[in-house]
């Protein structure tokens, strides 16, 4: 369970002032796809910053399992990055001159898991997206797409609870695209992780249960996909969403 | 993330710049080769003084004058106007000292805290004849001191701390090589046995008139010219033992040695009427027994005497080389400054190339401490391999021409001028990689504090 309550992220003083985030509220059950859709510069990267602890807004609450994750030390906030979440980013950000075995056993190393264990699950992780045989090679080369798949490995090795993609598909071709999507969805109906994706494209978003539009900052409107049994919560929070 | 995964990771990026880490790291290495050149060559002079010293002189010898001057100590050196003093003599460069009298020597043997006393006599000669040669000679000749050690070359030399028979002399290899050169004898071993006389003059005295008179009518112009040229007196002694030139021994190599009671006999021969009688510069003695030479120096000095130990003379040797060492060092320092700046820029650059790495790690939980880690770590891998290689390199080269040096500043077999011992070296990388972590903080400290979303954005 994700609840976002009253978000507000500014940047910049006085006459500079541009609010990225205003006043945003909703909330998500766990095992749900999220798609947040908007255009470039609408906040909409903005909003899954803050929901990763990444970013920290002025005002509003973040709880996930009944924490607020804006409340925690930094300390804390990693902690919680490191084992409980993970990203997909549009541009991968695989390490191109490290194996993939490295590259994919970063996040377990950071959650200081022990290199037997790490083992088991890096290898577990390629082979689900299929990249098995690549284990020694260098990230440098594979195809965009199998970069994209080590990026996918990477952020599911460590079993997050949540897992955010920025644009997962951007800088790839439609089947390739494809491929990732089902990757992701796949993994979401078998593990019950939430799956956040953040896009401008809306023929992805609504492959989601919910889909939450952003504009200017602030909740356009959200769709809740009635026939899917994780959905979003009723009324009173997206009267709350669309003001 | 724990230790060992950092270290490993950071080891990683330094491998994937393999010139920019090495060419890092060299400028490390030429500080390191330069310490470690420095260390080499302090343990290696210490330990050959050690040697020289240990080997040479009795630790319980001391050196004893009346003038502080004499060891840089009590005040300058006098010159010009100034009181007349009885005992005063001038060394060679004409300063004035104050010169041990008799009474002084009689105190100094009364003492129970010394042995072996033995003045150190200013010898001259006029010349000397060596048997097997009608050629004149001449020489310096000095008191035979049985607290250095010789070695000899022909014949044998008495134990450290007994003196030579009253009839024989030293000679130095060098002058029977040159006797050899002039056949006068057949071969060195052959001097050994041979008589030497040395003709010391005493010194005229001013005749009087009536002196003259009666020498002039008793034996004429002849036993005048005697009379001006002053008494004459032959000792012949017996060429005991040539004194080898050794590097490893401290003795004077130039000098005929005499025994003490010899020398003091010609000394006060040759000074008799003079100012000079029995005055002397400087007097050797021991210790006696468990006497610390340390604490009879204490004592000689409120006794109005200065005295050198052994030990004093190792700390006048080790002074010198400490400030050579200091020298050496001092431009090993500089290099390694110069290396820091090196590792800071490269280290900088390093965090703006990987900013996208940093952003990564840190969207996926990892600490800004560690990240800083990773970069502190990267560093002292440079400093590191830094510190080996330029260890290493002169490790080698300095074990490569140990035999050549030793040779060409003929220092004696089994001598080394450069010691490598390997505590100090270890020490040595240690506090490189220390430098190169704290050159590293900065670029670090910058890497930490990378703000993930920054580093993440894409255009």
């Amino acid at each position: 369970m994700i609840e976002v309550k009253s978000v507000t992220k500014t940047y910049g003083k006085k006459q500079n002032l541009f609010t990225a985030l205003d006043n945003v509220s909703f909330s998500i059950e766990s095992g749900s796809t999220v798609a947040i859709l908007g255009k470039s510069g609408s906040g909409k990267s903005t909003l899954m910053h803050a929901m990763s602890g990444l970013d920290r807004p002025q005002t509003g609450e973040i709880i996930i399992d009944g924490e607020n994750i804006l409340a925690l030390k930094q300390k804390a906030v990693d902690k919680f990055r490191a084992t409980k979440m993970s990203f997909i980013f549009q541009s991968f950000f695989v390490q191109a001159n490290e194996s993939c075995y490295d590259n994919v056993s970063l996040p377990l190393e950071i959650a200081q898991l022990s290199a037997k264990e790490r083992k088991i699950r890096v290898t577990k992780a390629l082979e689900a997206v299929e990249l098995g045989d690549k284990i020694k090679s260098k990230a440098k080369n594979l195809s965009g797409g199998q970069k994209q798949r080590l990026a996918v490995a990477r952020a599911i090795v460590n079993e997050p609870q949540i897992l955010f993609a920025d644009e997962p598909t951007g800088n790839l071709d439609s089947t390739t695209g494809e491929t990732i999507e089902d990757l992701l969805f796949g993994y979401n109906k078998k593990n019950g992780t939430t799956l956040i994706i953040v896009t401008h494209d809306p023929e992805l978003a609504a492959k989601c249960d919910i889909e939450i539009r952003i504009k200017d900052g602030k909740i356009e409107s959200i769709r809740d996909t009635p026939n899917k049994t994780a959905a979003i919560k009723p009324a009173k929070t997206r009267a709350k969403g669309t003001v | 993330m724990i230790t060992r995964d950092i270290v490993r990771r950071a080891g990683r990026s330094l491998r994937q710049a393999k010139a920019r880490t090495l060419l890092t790291s060299l400028a490390i290495a030429v500080g390191a080769f330069t310490l470690t050149l420095s260390i080499a060559a302090g343990e290696g002079s210490r330990q050959y003084a050690d040697k020289l010293i240990g080997s040479n002189i009795n630790p319980q010898a001391l050196f004893i004058v009346k003038d502080k001057t004499l060891f840089g100590e009590g005040g300058q050196q006098q010159s010009g106007l100034r009181e007349y003093d009885p005992d005063a003599g001038t060394t060679g460069t004409g300063v004035a000292i104050k010169q041990l009298n008799q009474g002084d020597i009689d105190a100094l043997r009364a003492r129970n805290d010394l042995e072996n006393v033995q003045p150190t006599y200013q010898l001259s000669i006029r010349s000397l004849t060596i048997e097997g040669s009608d050629k004149q000679y001449t020489a310096d000749v000095s008191a035979y001191d049985s607290t250095v050690r010789s070695e000899s070359a022909e014949g044998s030399l008495p134990e450290l701390g007994t003196q030579i028979a009253d009839d024989q002399v030293i000679m130095p290899e060098q002058f029977a090589d040159i006797l050899v050169e002039q056949k006068v004898v057949g071969s060195k071993a052959e001097l050994v046995g041979k008589k030497l006389t040395m003709t010391v003059v005493k010194p005229s005295t001013q005749p009087t008139e009536a002196e003259i008179n009666q020498i002039l009518t008793t034996e004429g112009t002849s036993g005048l010219s005697k009379l001006a040229q002053g008494e004459t007196k032959e000792v012949t002694f017996i060429v005991g033992a040539l004194s080898k030139q050794s590097s490893t021994a401290l003795a004077a190599g130039s000098a005929l040695q005499i025994s003490s009671n010899q020398a003091r006999e010609i000394a006060e021969y040759t000074t008799q009427g003079t100012d000079n009688y029995q005055k002397y510069l400087g007097v050797t003695a021991l210790a006696k027994g468990d006497a610390l030479p340390d604490d009879v120096k204490a004592a000689l000095d409120k006794a109005g005497y200065a005295a050198q130990t052994a030990k004093d003379l190792q700390t006048v040797i080790f002074t010198v080389v400490n400030i050579l060492q200091g020298i050496v060092a001092g431009f090993g320092v500089l290099a390694l400054l110069a290396s820091v700046f090196g590792i800071i820029n490269t280290q900088y650059i390093s965090v703006l190339e990987r900013t996208q790495q940093i952003g990564l790690m840190k969207a996926l939980g990892m600490r800004g401490r560690d990240v800083a880690r990773l970069f502190r770590y990267e560093a002292a891998w440079i400093g590191f391999l830094g510190g080996v290689i330029g260890s290493g390199t002169a490790w080698l080269l300095g074990t490569l021409l140990n035999p050549w040096i030793t040779e060409t500043i003929s220092l004696g077999e089994g001598n080394s001028i450069l010691i490598f011992q390997p505590l100090p070296i270890a020490i040595l990388v240690v506090a490189l990689m220390l430098v190169a972590v704290i050159a590293g903080y900065f670029p670090a400290r910058k890497a930490a504090k990378l703000d993930p979303i920054e580093a993440l954005r894409t255009e």
